[in-house]
């Protein structure tokens, strides 16, 4: 957890980590294509995979987080956890280093989220190396002790 | 003291919006150069890329085909029957195949293409372009890892690129078609006077200006909406204005690009 007082310190620390995946509402899908396609496309662009087998590779992450049914949605018809979850298996796909979740209320603002993202890291655990989540300060109740 | 300073201030205003239009097409420049290298890769070309780009060509180009293949028989119909009536009424019938060829093939009909495909893909591209700058998309997939030149903007270019230069070749052979129809009904005796008319139009030098100027159109219809799309403000009230101004300076450039043809063959 980073747990930041303000603006300037919250993109403070996002400039300190540049190469990491991140999970923010400043970086949305692309509108025009399906939550499958979404995730697909970082596989098909990094490893240059084919789309059946780049396909396949985000149909087994949809369904590790439970979040098959949406995977013919686009960006409008998606849920704020859906979107969440989708953003969250698009910075998962390249099995990055690091992944860092900005703002996490502010992607989920209608459910209480700290459970909600715990269990999505759970349920991707291995798929990415370490995570950070960067919240402001005065969300510190919400989330369970660590 | 207003009455001194306001002609200050415009010219002020004037140089501000005279250097920002100079940035605009150095922009335009920048970002054509870099789209053109780009789509001139082989490496850019990953199975993902090639299936983005068949796409666009099947939206671009194949998708209009009917309409625009419509459009054109009638145009030419229309025009054959207009110069061949004009020719004929100033006594120079025998050069009514070749007037109608020059006119309808080398000018009209790719300069239709190019209009047509601005007007249907051009317009769409310079509003998506714009909306995905608006909504921070092209930061996200770069973030992501997929670079934005080879998932967003080279799959457009070649598609604009093979819609003009197809849709003219198409258009041209089915003008040829109607031009013969139109001078020689339905005969077969007109055939070899045709055919050497058709020669005498397009010696080497008329083919690759053809050739040329269709290339242009192409590239024009597909960088400018990008540029424009991707240099507009961050506003949403302002995407509008993007737009047209996107479709204006597109306008500009085919009409220049058809004129300076026009200049290199009748001079």
């Amino acid at each position: 957890m980073r747990w930041v007082s303000d603006d300037a310190e919250r993109r403070a620390v996002l400039a300190e980590h540049p190469g990491a995946a991140l999970v923010s509402n400043e970086l949305p899908l692309r509108a025009n294509l399906t939550a499958l396609e979404n995730v697909a496309l970082v596989p098909q662009y990094r490893r240059d995979l084919d789309w059946t087998s780049a396909a396949g590779e985000a149909m087994a992450l949809l369904e590790r987080l439970g979040c098959a049914a949406c995977a013919g949605k686009r960006d409008a018809e998606l849920t704020h956890a859906e979107r969440f979850q989708i953003k969250l298996l698009r910075a998962v796909a390249a099995a990055p280093a690091l992944v860092i979740i900005e703002r996490p209320g502010y992607l989920l603002p209608d459910i209480h989220y700290p459970p909600f993202v715990d269990a999505g890291l759970a349920a991707l655990q291995g798929c990415f190396g370490e995570c950070i989540i960067v919240d402001y300060a005065w969300n510190a109740p919400l989330y369970p002790a660590r | 003291m207003l009455g001194f300073a306001d002609p200050q201030r415009r010219l002020r205003r004037r140089g501000v919006v005279f250097v920002a239009w100079i940035a605009g097409w150095l922009r335009l420049l920048r970002f054509g150069g870099a789209t053109i290298v780009a789509a001139l890769s082989p490496s850019v070309y990953n199975p993902a890329t090639r299936a983005v780009v068949a796409r666009q060509i099947y939206f671009t180009a194949w998708q209009v085909i009917p309409g625009f293949v419509l459009f054109v028989a009638v145009l030419s119909a229309v025009l054959v029957r207009i110069v061949d009536a004009t020719a004929r009424e100033y006594g120079l019938s025998q050069f009514a195949t070749e007037l109608t060829m020059r006119v309808l093939l080398l000018e009209v009909i790719p300069l239709t293409a190019a209009l047509f495909v601005s007007l249907r893909s051009g317009a769409a591209i310079n509003t998506e372009v714009a909306l995905m700058s608006l909504r921070n998309e092209i930061e996200a997939l770069a973030r992501a890892g997929v670079d934005p030149m080879r998932f967003e903007f080279v799959p457009r270019l070649v598609g604009c690129v093979v819609s003009v230069v197809s849709l003219t070749v198409l258009s041209c052979a089915i003008a040829l078609v109607i031009a013969y129809l139109g001078v020689y009904g339905f005969f077969l005796w007109g055939v070899p006077e045709f055919t050497r008319s058709v020669g005498n139009v397009f010696d080497a030098q008329i083919t690759i200006g053809l050739g040329l100027k269709c290339l242009f159109f192409g590239l024009a219809v597909g960088i400018i909406p990008m540029a424009e799309g991707l240099g507009g403000s961050r506003e949403v009230h302002t995407a509008p204005v993007t737009v047209l101004r996107g479709m204006m300076r597109l306008f500009f450039v085919l009409v220049l690009i058809e004129v300076t043809s026009l200049a290199f063959k009748y001079t």
